[in-house]
């Protein structure tokens, strides 16, 4: 059955994190946030009138997903509104899965009921981390029993929770392998584990720049992620993605969609979205994507219509980084020396298909260079 | 007007670089009212942008001035150019044989430096007036007495015989040219003699061909005439004759003492080469202007285009540069690690590399050269005698008798503080020093025999280091001597990479071999897998290193914009790696390949 997704970014944030590159602001108030959700089902409206099969029972909503920013800034009724103007006119599967993203500082109980209400069925929660230190270096406004309280009612309430966990400066692997241990005994299913990235123009940069933060060395992050991998096998959570764990069957289906190249429907600042031959990316600044709506206009600021050659890279390279792997006859001729990346341990080969190992995972932006260099 | 022997002057000017050589020219050009100051394109002899951008003259062009002494007397005075680089030293010897004299430029800062004092040789071989020449004079650094003194050692002239001139602003140039008029003697020559004319410079022109520059010794030749090229025998038809003033002015003919072109219709500069004679085909001349030589290509390397899809556009854009450049060879080479392409010889270093940016600049190629080399006699143990210019084609040791590579003469002046380091550079590189004298109280002659093959690698840039740019180099070859040379091969993951083989002396291959994995190393970026870089003298394995393996190279998050974002950074990166070869699964930066250039001892 054809299906579709629906990503919604809110980028509103009660705190900006020392690392993010997002679209995002802290400075907000009840009259922009409703603007936002006014023009968040706008956007809707016009991108169903150029495409009236959005949402039609011939094409029912799988997933939504609430990201940010942080969703758990906006109020209850807010929420409430841009959902049922939203996900509530489509059509949607029987197992529609609907995740929302929580700081653990602004997610209480009446948000939860709120949300569950809603319709809210998966909430991803950003911990990061349960180490003071290493918490305070990332810019987090939270303290470990904060974050410990949070996943706590987040595991009472809702049927399937996520906590995101990072490695990064600081981070040591006892320390780490003992939070994911408490986390897995506190009932979540699914873990998205990231390898701390510096982007350019965060305030992480400058201060790894003028050396008050000293990152880790390769080999010392590799074998945290190696570990982290080994420890949440053990737990039941095996990897099914470079940087995501879960249960068997509490993989996030929404994610998912996005690594078989799904289609999609992007709303809101900053967001992007994927439908028929092209790739559309909204305004980041949530002022000209009103201007655009206000004028009538779709908000976007590229639309990008990908060539065969693309389309191609894409499929290889989303494929790469899943456990399913590659089917062989997807990869160019020669790009890889296919029987010394199993003998070094980089994947494995069967089925027809290359499935890559922690190892290979953790070398994947090469691995990718060589299969692009080909297609 | 007919030519008048008795009221003609044929000369050229020998500088080092950046004595002012141009400039002179220049302001000669000015002062014989061939050009006037507004007119005038500074440095208008060097014609090629190149040659403009480095302030030194590729190719002679000859001009012709007429001048009116205070007298009221004309003359016609012939400047004929001469390439100012050790690597033209045949092409130099050609044109100083076509002047009766010569004017020997010395900076008044720099002083005398080793081109000069070869040239000078040269100069004094083909019996020319000299004319001793201080430039530079208003400089505030100028060291005219210094300079004074240097001549007076080195031709033993009277200082009343050095005309001191500043190019830059005219002064002197006056009593230049009458020095120019008393002191170099007319052109001689029988004009109703067999025709007679030695070719000093060829150029291609693409509605006319081969135009050869021409000096007159004996005879006439007139437009319209069958002419005989001596060492080929070809015969064209003067399509046109005449001389040069920025362009070329068409005459009726030329005659004895007269200097400049022939128009040949030859498809091929080739045909017309520097340092042959021209005749008439019906009434030839007995015998050739003496000293022919082909100038033999010196120094050699492989061209590869990056993008093998660019082959065809080098193959040519090589054919077009060689239309005009007589020296220029190549031939066709398939390399395993670079794939097709083209070893090609040149006169020498500076030629090699005039010839790659004309490539990349003029033909818009993207080119990968390999580390020059010299071309190695191999006597067989069979007795024959193979030539050898690409190292991996060396034959198998087994059937080598002995080897032997190019030695040359090279000259150094160099201040007398660096004489310890200028002879200690040059031991390293096995030169034997044969000669050292002091040119004044400052400055030191020392010469080496040294092998090509080291100095066509390191030694100029070497030895301005050492001496902070004080030394000048000049070289000349002498022969081909047997050493004990080996061939040392280096492997990449096992396999050999043939663009990077060389020849290196026996004793100092390990040293070598060790130097350059190491650099190796350092050039080439971390990849999928470890690297095994090795250097072997045949099966035996003298060094190795290993370039690690990425730790961790992963983008953490990959979900919607990062789908675009990344696919992007992919194809650019594609990009950026058309500028890397594919060895086996490996993949080698361009500058890779001179990785043996960067090496230090």
């Amino acid at each position: 059955m054809n299906t579709f997704g629906i990503y919604v970014h809110v980028p509103f944030c009660g705190s900006i994190c020392a690392y993010c590159h997002f679209a995002r602001t802290a400075v907000h108030d009840g009259a922009l946030r409703t603007s936002y959700v006014d023009g968040v089902l706008r956007e809707f409206a016009l991108r169903r009138e150029r495409c009236p099969n959005l949402g039609a029972p011939s094409r029912p909503l799988a997933t939504a997903y609430l990201g940010g920013g942080t969703p758990s800034q906006l109020e209850a009724p807010l929420m409430e509104r841009l959902l049922d103007g939203t996900v509530g006119q489509c059509a949607r599967t029987d197992d529609f899965e609907l995740t929302a993203e929580a700081n653990p500082e602004t997610f209480a109980a009446d948000l939860a009921r709120s949300w569950r209400a809603a319709g809210i069925n998966r909430v991803s929660l950003g911990v990061q981390s349960l180490d003071e230190a290493v918490l305070r270096q990332l810019g987090r406004a939270c303290d470990p029993e904060t974050a410990r309280r949070a996943l706590a009612l987040a595991c009472t309430m809702f049927p399937r929770v996520s906590a995101d966990w990072i490695i990064g400066p600081g981070v040591g692997k006892a320390a780490l392998l003992a939070e994911l241990d408490e986390a897995v005994a506190c009932g979540v299913e699914h873990i998205s584990m990231y390898i701390l990235e510096i982007h350019a123009g965060t305030a992480m940069a400058a201060r790894v720049r003028d050396g008050a933060v000293k990152l880790q060395p390769d080999g010392q992050v590799a074998r945290l992620y190696l570990a982290a991998i080994e420890r949440l096998a053990a737990h039941g959570l095996p990897q099914y993605e470079v940087a995501n764990f879960a249960r068997p069957g509490a993989e996030s289906r929404h994610n998912r969609g996005y690594w078989r190249r799904r289609p999609w429907l992007g709303l809101g600042p900053g967001a992007h979205g994927a439908w028929g031959r092209c790739r559309r990316a909204n305004h980041d600044q949530v002022g000209a994507w009103l201007g655009d709506l206000d004028q009538g206009r779709l908000p976007e600021a590229a639309v990008d219509t990908l060539t065969v050659g693309a389309r191609r890279l894409e499929r290889v390279v989303l494929a790469l980084r899943t456990r399913e792997g590659v089917p062989l006859d997807w990869l160019p001729a020669g790009a890889l020396d296919l029987v010394r990346g199993q003998a070094e341990g980089l994947w494995r080969l069967s089925d027809g298909r290359l499935r890559l190992s922690g190892a290979g995972f953790l070398r994947i932006d090469t691995i990718e260079e060589a299969l692009a260099r080909r297609l | 007007m007919a030519f008048d022997r008795e009221k003609a002057r044929n000369f050229c000017i020998i500088a080092h670089i950046d004595h002012g050589k141009s400039t002179l020219a220049d302001r000669l050009l000015e002062y014989t009212g061939t050009l006037t100051g507004k007119a005038m394109q500074e440095q208008v002899l060097d014609s090629m942008d190149l040659e403009r951008e480095r302030g030194i003259t590729i190719k002679s062009h000859p001009v012709r001035m007429d001048y009116r002494d205070p007298s009221g007397q004309a003359y016609v005075l012939n400047l004929i150019d001469t390439p100012g680089h050790v690597d033209f030293h045949y092409e130099v010897s050609r044109s100083l044989a076509a002047c009766e004299g010569a004017l020997l430029v010395v900076d008044a800062v720099q002083g005398v430096q080793a081109q000069t004092i070869n040239n000078l040789y040269l100069a004094v071989e083909h019996d020319l007036a000299i004319i001793p020449v201080i430039n530079k004079i208003d400089l505030d650094a100028a060291r005219v007495d210094y300079v004074t003194e240097q001549f007076i050692d080195l031709i033993g002239c009277d200082p009343s015989e050095i005309v001191k001139v500043s190019a830059k602003s005219g002064v002197g140039i006056d009593e230049l040219l009458k020095a120019i008029i008393d002191r170099v003697p007319p052109p001689k020559g029988d004009p109703e003699a067999p025709a007679q004319a030695l070719i000093f410079d060829s150029m291609f022109d693409a509605y006319v061909g081969a135009v050869a520059y021409v000096r007159m010794f004996t005879g006439t030749i007139a437009k319209g005439q069958k002419i005989r090229v001596f060492s080929n025998e070809r015969q064209f038809e003067v399509g046109d004759i005449g001389w040069f003033r920025l362009a070329r002015i068409s005459q009726k003919s030329l005659t004895a003492g007269e200097v400049g072109y022939i128009a040949t219709g030859a498809k091929d500069v080739r045909h017309v080469r520097v340092g042959d004679t021209i005749t008439l085909a019906e009434t030839p001349c007995a015998a050739p202007w003496p000293g022919y030589a082909e100038a033999k290509p010196m120094v050699f390397s492989g061209l590869y285009p990056t993008e093998n899809d660019q082959y065809n556009d080098l193959l040519d854009a090589l054919q077009k540069l060689q239309l005009n450049d007589a020296s220029l060879t190549w031939e066709k080479e398939t390399s395993a690690a670079l794939g097709f392409g083209f070893r090609c010889g040149f006169l020498g270093l500076l030629h090699l590399e005039i010839v790659q940016e004309r490539l990349e600049r003029e033909y818009n190629l993207s080119l990968i050269a390999t580390l020059p080399n010299v071309e190695y006699e191999v006597l067989l143990r069979d007795g024959t005698v193979q030539l050898c210019e690409n190292p991996a084609m060396l034959p198998d040791p087994k059937v080598i008798a002995e080897i032997r590579e190019p030695i040359v003469r090279a000259s150094v002046i160099t201040p007398k503080e660096f004489v310890g380091a200028v002879i200690q550079i040059s031991l390293e590189r096995r030169g034997v020093q044969t000669k050292m004298e002091y040119l004044d109280v400052e400055r030191v002659n020392l010469e080496f025999d040294l092998p090509l093959n080291e100095l066509v690698v390191d030694y100029y840039d070497k030895l301005k280091s050492v001496t902070r740019g004080y030394a000048s180099l000049d070289y000349e070859y002498l022969r081909h001597r047997a050493d004990d040379l080996v061939r040392l091969d280096l492997k990449i993951n096992g396999e050999d990479v043939d663009a990077l083989t060389c020849i290196v002396h026996k004793d100092n291959a390990y040293s070598w071999g060790l130097k350059l994995c190491q650099k190796l190393k350092e050039l080439i970026p971390r990849q999928m897998f470890a690297v095994a870089i090795q250097a072997a003298v045949g099966t035996r394995v003298l060094a190795r290193t290993t370039v690690q393996p990425f730790r961790k190279n992963v983008t953490a998050k990959c979900y919607g914009g990062d789908i675009s974002r990344k696919r992007k950074l992919l194809e650019k990166q594609k990009e950026g790696k058309k500028r890397m070869k594919q060895v086996g699964s490996v993949e080698i930066p361009q500058e890779a390949f001179l990785a043996v250039l960067k090496v230090e001892r």
